[in-house]
């Protein structure tokens, strides 16, 4: 119940500390970026305010380490040791968005192109600078292996004729796991007769793309 | 047969997928593949010129089945060979992640065959790499290298297992030479054991130099 109460007194008074809550909201979006099976929008003020801090502590370190007290000594393991676990969590969150960019690559590039129209990005800038590179390096690859000898109309890497899409996508109807943080009401699912009520509190098991929508705003929180 | 070199071709990747290493390119195979859809999109051409741009698919159901099955056709070589493309660009990916020196690793090959004779299977001393993917293979390790410069703090490319402390048992493989950390130069010998920050020496645990102790 943790989490839920951290949220209500979120929403109350800010009488968490900004460093709390960022740890709190990075550990979310990695939690969710890691369980969701499409591309999250990128968590940019988050991402910019860990960074910055983990820049500071760096310097911290570093300034203090010629010191000799024993007490600044252990002062510092423990700053190094919380150190090392907010990299762990950057790094891993990256790592994963990365590897759903490298799975999905035209896909994520479509819905990066409709997610800027709503000013909400799917992307970072060098995300969508890795993106592009990658995939000109791919077709140049596929070009001088093999494709360039190919008659032209077989040449594209992103064709839909024959019944078949050439772009992949990720499985939007995989089942994840959510907790509800704020009700919700009542959901019907895409194709079924099946409606649920999902309250405060609550753990289902449901396809992702029928709670996408409440995942985003923040009513439903993927574990 | 059509589709057969194919076959062969998605058969290699599949085996590929299980291989802790890159077993050798198929040019041959990639060849056979690419003629087999240059001689069909050849008989396209051929059974389509005599209609001359008027072909009506219903008064000529014969010539309008073999135009199918050669567009099939076509397709599914495309299909293959773009999938057993990838399946290898990904490993290599995955190498240049993990720091592996892939191009090194391919020039010191000759030497380690007599070594590992089993397990290389008849890669004949060359490169297991077509000139094209080593291309690849260093234009993706730029953009890799791009890529982690912006985030230098992080460390992109370090442990993805969370941490657990911030010092850790260490078994020297291969001599490592000195290193510098902020408690001093450490000088790593073969065989001896040290008890070191884990950010200092997570590089070389990757490079094989050193053994982390439980």
């Amino acid at each position: 119940m943790d989490d839920i109460d951290d949220i209500l007194a979120e929403i109350a008074v800010d009488s968490i500390p900004q460093e709390t809550r960022d740890l709190q909201e990075l550990t979310r979006c990695w939690v969710a970026e890691r369980v969701a099976p499409e591309l999250l929008p990128w968590p940019e003020e988050v991402v910019e305010r860990v960074l910055e801090r983990i820049r500071r502590q760096i310097e911290l370190v570093e300034d203090q380490t010629g010191d000799m007290d024993p007490k600044t000594g252990f002062r510092l393991i423990v700053v190094q040791t919380e150190l090392e676990r907010f990299k762990f969590l950057v790094r891993s969150f990256l790592r994963a968005r990365l590897r759903k960019i490298d799975a999905h690559p035209l896909h994520i590039l479509n819905q990066h192109k409709d997610s800027l129209e709503i000013s909400r990005p799917l992307l970072s800038a060098s995300e969508h600078q890795y993106l592009t590179t990658h995939q000109s390096l791919l077709a140049t690859h596929y070009n001088s292996s093999f494709l360039s000898q190919f008659p032209a109309s077989l040449q594209r890497l992103d064709d839909t004729t024959g019944g078949i899409s050439m772009v992949d996508k990720p499985d939007e109807d995989a089942a994840i796991f959510v907790r509800c943080l704020r009700d919700v009401g009542e959901i019907l699912i895409d194709g079924t007769e099946t409606r649920i009520d999902m309250k405060r509190g609550d753990v289902w098991v449901v396809r992702w793309s029928a709670v996408k929508q409440w995942v985003e705003v923040g009513d439903l929180e993927v574990i | 047969m059509y589709g057969e070199s194919g076959l062969k071709l998605v058969q290699h990747a599949k085996r590929t997928l299980k291989l802790p290493h890159l077993p050798p390119y198929q040019t041959e195979l990639v060849r056979a593949t690419t003629r087999e859809v240059r001689d069909l999109d050849k008989d396209v051409a051929t059974l389509l010129e005599p209609f001359a741009g008027s072909f009506d698919p219903s008064s000529e159901p014969a010539t309008a089945c073999a135009l199918l099955t050669n567009h099939l056709c076509m397709r599914r070589n495309k299909r293959c060979l773009l999938a057993y493309h990838r399946n290898r660009t990904d490993k290599l990916e995955e190498m240049c992640w993990s720091g592996v020196d892939v191009l090194e690793r391919q020039q010191q090959q000759p030497n380690r065959n007599g070594k590992e004779g089993g397990n290389s299977g008849g890669d004949g001393g060359s490169s297991s790499l077509s000139p094209e993917e080593e291309e690849y293979v260093r234009q993706y390790s730029d953009l890799l290298a791009a890529y982690k410069g912006q985030w230098t703090d992080i460390d992109l490319t370090g442990s993805l297992e969370p941490p657990k402390d911030l010092f850790i048992d260490v078994r020297v493989l291969k001599d490592a030479g000195e290193i510098q950390t902020e408690y001093g130069a450490i000088t790593l010998t073969k065989n001896s054991q040290f008890y070191v920050r884990q950010g200092d020496v997570e590089r070389l645990i990757q490079q094989g130099y050193l053994q982390r102790l439980s």
